[in-house]
């Protein structure tokens, strides 16, 4: 295509930009449409490295223990059974209050419903808000 | 500004386009940029309800343990010991995103940690799904 030089005045555009501003357009509202945030809530249950120090032999971790039925047992000398919810909060928190360093370790058998252990993490957070309560998961047989 | 009438024939743009077109193509490039595509498992689960939970953000891996204890990444079903491979290649594409775990309220308690593991093993902060308030 040979192209007449004509003489131009200023600068005119040869690109055609409505084509190339349609697409533009609609890739930008493409994205901003689909650029949906991700809502997720959750409990962060990353496990600490291993250079966490180990434990002082005084400080005795507080045992919350879930069994296959999904009962939960608060260690008092032998064993308590408790019921859910509220419980286990106001036990951890009277725990605490006699050993502020306690770390909780949830002690779930193995078929027990991950529900009612996050339900007892949960509860076992609420226990007290500053330092927050190190809680940990650990599976047993059953 | 007045636009002189004496001499112009047919349309001429009065909108200075060139500006417009900088601002579009800036945005344009900042969302093709930010936008991470995050792989869904694929697997709907009940998930159980927290007080204390938090919401987890920039988020790119989410793994799904069904109450069959089925575990579902990128809408695929895998083992328990290829957890952590699937995990690892997924988080190259964002690795300091945490990974979260969608566990059902029935799933085994078991399978779950081991799952989590499995994902700590990787290195990525974990956590486990909660409902959403």
């Amino acid at each position: 295509m040979s192209r007449k030089l004509k003489k131009r005045q200023g600068d005119e555009t040869e690109v055609n930009l409505t084509p190339m501003l349609d697409i533009v357009f609609i890739m930008l509202i493409f994205f901003i449409v689909t650029a949906t945030f991700v809502r997720e809530q959750g409990i962060d249950v990353t496990s600490p490295d291993k250079d966490q120090p180990p434990d002082q032999p005084d400080i005795v971790a507080i045992v919350v223990a879930v069994d296959p039925n999904n009962n939960i047992f608060v260690e008092e000398g032998g064993q308590l059974r408790q019921v859910d919810v509220r419980s286990v909060r106001a036990n951890v928190a009277r725990k605490l209050a006699e050993n502020r360093e306690s770390p909780v370790v949830v002690q779930a058998a193995e078929t027990s419903d991950m529900g009612v252990v996050v339900r007892v993490m949960d509860q076992a957070k609420l226990a007290r808000d500053n330092p927050p309560v190190p809680v940990s998961i650990a599976t047993t047989e059953g | 500004m007045r636009s002189r009438r004496t001499e112009e024939q047919g349309e001429e743009e009065d909108i200075n386009l060139t500006p417009m077109l900088d601002i579009v193509f800036i945005m344009l490039i900042f969302f093709i940029v930010t936008a991470t595509f995050i792989r869904e498992p694929g697997v709907d689960v009940l998930k159980p309800d927290a007080q204390k939970d938090a919401r987890i953000p920039g988020v790119a891996v989410l793994v799904a343990v069904t109450e069959d204890n089925e575990i579902y990444i990128d809408g695929d079903q895998v083992e328990v010991h290829e957890v952590r491979p699937e995990v690892e290649r997924l988080r190259t594409e964002n690795p300091k995103g945490p990974v979260v775990i969608q566990a059902d309220e029935e799933a085994d308690t078991g399978v779950v940690v081991q799952v989590m593991n499995q994902v700590n093993a990787t290195g990525a902060r974990v956590s486990v799904s909660t409902k959403e308030d």
